[in-house]
């Protein structure tokens, strides 16, 4: 679906800037709504994230004595400007992406990434002794998670011949489900956007009963409510990545809501099955399998296509 | 920048924290994510009961003391109870004894399914922790129906119990439990067979039997380290000798012991309360006990849902005792966390700290203060000072 929007528009209220925000909050909503469900849980009321942002924005934010104020300002700003740009190049809402270039893929990928690489950051940044480790763990994670996500993804955009992602999705849409030629890669892009997105039980870098917040917990006030924005505009579109990638392309706003829907339904059943894996655990699922299958999806797709 | 001048790392777990529900001080040496050491520092929750309890009356204490533990109340009572009737020369009426072992073994459900919740949330597990304590609603509304309370039960008094338990109450008894046995066997197929949960459990915290034996482990953390410990038969009260529970024991001693010894723990607790249903003896429900209790003292142990609780009780003849000194099941307990834990990592470290199923302010006896580094224990001369001066 093609829609003419003024520049400035797309970029600050729709489908970017405002309405992007808007949607990542909606997805933690149904996310925490979902897990509580499975959980027997009641859950959160609709506008329970909004509010809890609205009120972190509001509240002073105290920078520790120790932490450099600059970068501990900083981070939570270009960690969200990070994913909103992102958000750009990817078909939001069954739309085609407001921006595209040859090679937008390993830039969304990277601006994804920067998310949490500033979480690392921020943590290392505070003197705070369970920042420190859950900056460790932050960091850790992500050299364990990255490189299978990213060579599910790659793909996709091998079979297509191109690396933008509005390509890919045109093709994909023209052709089989990725979901069902490429089974692995579908597999291990779910449980690296668990990885990537810090849920359970990908969550050491976060336990709470561990390291209390882990990097963010010296946060407070806007730059908490900066990040835990990023996070969530962040979980929005590595979900339509997906879907677009595996679940037959994103042409349409309907074909955008249920595909995202089926996705984050997947995504909160598997979040309430395990119990939490230790890093070492997390690192080692990951080489010793999640890379070595999709290094070998990678092998197959090369040879046979 | 401020600069940790410590070469070790040390993460502090505590007084406030996530991972404790209630306050306790653990500092953990780490090298990496390795843990080397671990030391324990508790009174926090220090509440002066023993020392509350001699400006009391007899009768007075059993409230104050049901108080010590949320969890355990019954047990508190129990053996104040059994030690002040010694004391006395007069013993409660058998249905009276019944009634306590009902409610004691009721407790222990209560309170071990409230630990695997516990437990699973320190590794990750949310979803066991909600589901084991949405069916734990069904043993406090049974506790409710007896007692009308869902935590302190204040089921005994001086001589015997305060209410009877009536047939239709029996009925929803055998109801109540069968749903429970049911609940049990999958809560306890979860525990040795999910693959995720095993992961965080199997060979974690290991305590051998002589270590266990060592440090004095009481109660299922014992019993997990294969070391036969038991109050209910070793030494029987309130009328165990009749309903002897089959001890369980585990010879692995890591968490995944303490998980299923505590889970067939309770198909004994059914067992025993349906075998004490069906033959409740028609007595009295109390028998009198003297407003003064005589001089002497009295020792008794009673097994509370964490193990060996004991209980030492002296008179001087008058209408309050001389001195009570209780030593709950936790403290005994707690070198075990501190001898296992090294060597494991940090992750871990929630996992074993609650394996013991530790209850904070029933182990403090003593406040400790620490002071440019130095440790300082405060002895009661000391703190009635500081309360006078205080408050001047």
């Amino acid at each position: 679906m093609n829609l003419q929007i003024p520049p400035l528009v797309a970029v600050l209220i729709f489908p970017g800037g405002l309405t992007l925000i808007m949607a990542g909050l909606l997805y933690e909503w149904i996310n925490r709504k979902l897990v509580a469900q499975y959980q027997n849980r009641v859950g959160p009321r609709w506008f329970q994230p909004l509010a809890d942002v609205v009120k972190q924005l509001a509240k002073e934010e105290i920078a520790p004595e120790g932490a450099d104020p600059f970068l501990f300002h900083l981070l939570p700003v270009v960690s969200l400007a990070a994913v909103m740009t992102a958000g750009l190049y990817v078909p939001m809402f069954g739309l085609l992406p407001i921006s595209g270039f040859r090679g937008d893929l390993i830039a969304v990928l990277f601006l994804l990434s920067v998310v949490t690489m500033m979480l690392g950051l921020a943590g290392a940044n505070t003197p705070n002794r369970f920042s420190l480790i859950g900056a460790t763990r932050t960091l850790t994670q992500l050299f364990s998670y990255e490189a299978p996500f990213m060579l599910a993804m790659l793909g996709p955009a091998i079979m297509t011949g191109s690396w933008q992602i509005g390509e890919i999705n045109q093709y994909i849409h023209l052709h089989p489900w990725m979901a069902l030629l490429q089974p692995v890669g579908f597999v291990i892009a779910i449980i690296g956007l668990m990885g990537k997105l810090e849920l359970p039980p990908f969550d050491a870098p976060e336990a709470e009963t561990e390291i209390v917040s882990g990097a963010l917990t010296e946060y407070s006030g806007r730059g908490l409510a900066l990040f835990h924005i990023a996070k969530n505009v962040e979980m929005a579109i590595s979900v339509t990545l997906v879907a677009a990638f595996y679940l037959d392309g994103i042409t349409t706003p309907l074909a955008f809501l249920w595909k995202s829907a089926v996705l984050l339904v997947l995504l909160s059943g598997l979040q309430s099955l395990f119990a939490r894996l230790r890093i070492d655990q997390t690192v080692g699922l990951w080489w010793r399998l999640g890379t070595l299958l999709a290094l070998l999806q990678l092998l197959v797709i090369v040879l046979v296509w | 920048m401020k600069k940790i001048n410590d070469e070790k790392f040390i993460v502090p777990i505590g007084p406030q924290h996530p991972a404790l529900k209630e306050p306790g001080h653990f500092e953990f040496t780490v090298d990496g994510e390795i843990v080397t050491s671990a030391t324990a520092r508790l009174g926090y929750a220090h509440r002066g009961i023993e020392k509350a309890v001699e400006n009391h009356n007899w009768a007075q204490n059993l409230y104050i003391l049901e108080r010590i533990c949320g969890i355990c109340s019954h047990t508190h009572a129990t053996n104040y109870c059994l030690g002040v009737e010694k004391l006395a020369g007069v013993e409660a009426p058998a249905r009276a004894n019944a009634i306590r072992i009902i409610l004691s073994e009721m407790e222990r459900i209560h309170s071990h399914m409230l630990w695997w919740g516990v437990a699973a949330h320190e590794g990750g597990f949310d979803t066991l922790f909600m589901y084991t304590w949405r069916d734990r609603e069904t043993v406090l509304n049974l506790l409710e129906e007896l007692s009308g309370n869902r935590v302190h039960y204040s089921a005994n008094v001086l001589g015997g119990v305060k209410f009877d338990i009536t047939q239709e109450q029996a009925e929803l008894m055998y109801t109540g439990l069968d749903y429970l046995e049911e609940r049990t066997h999958r809560y306890l197929k979860i525990m040795t067979e999910d693959e995720s949960f095993l992961r965080r459990t199997r060979g974690i915290g290991v305590m051998t039997r002589d270590q266990a034996k060592l440090l004095g482990a009481v109660g299922p953390t014992a019993r997990a380290s294969g070391v036969f410990r038991d109050v209910r038969i070793d030494s029987p009260y309130i009328g165990y000798e009749n309903y002897p529970p089959q001890i369980i024991t585990d010879t692995a001693g890591d968490l995944e012991a303490r998980f299923t010894v505590r889970v067939r723990d309770l198909f004994e607790s059914f067992r025993i309360i349906r075998a004490v249903l069906d033959n409740m003896p028609e007595t009295e429900l109390t028998v009198k006990v003297p407003r003064k209790i005589p001089a002497g003292n009295v020792i008794t142990r009673v097994e509370a849902p964490r193990g060996e609780c004991f209980y030492y009780i002296e008179s001087n003849g008058s209408d309050m005792p001389e001195r009570i000194k209780v030593r709950t099941p936790t403290l005994p307990n707690w070198g075990s966390v501190l001898a296992t834990s090294a060597g494991h990592k940090l992750a871990d470290m929630p996992m074993i700290l609650v394996g013991i199923d530790p209850c904070f302010s029933c182990n403090d006896r003593a406040v400790v203060t620490k002071e440019n580094g130095v440790e300082n224990t405060w002895q009661w001369k000391d703190l009635r000072q500081y309360g006078i001066t205080y408050y001047k």
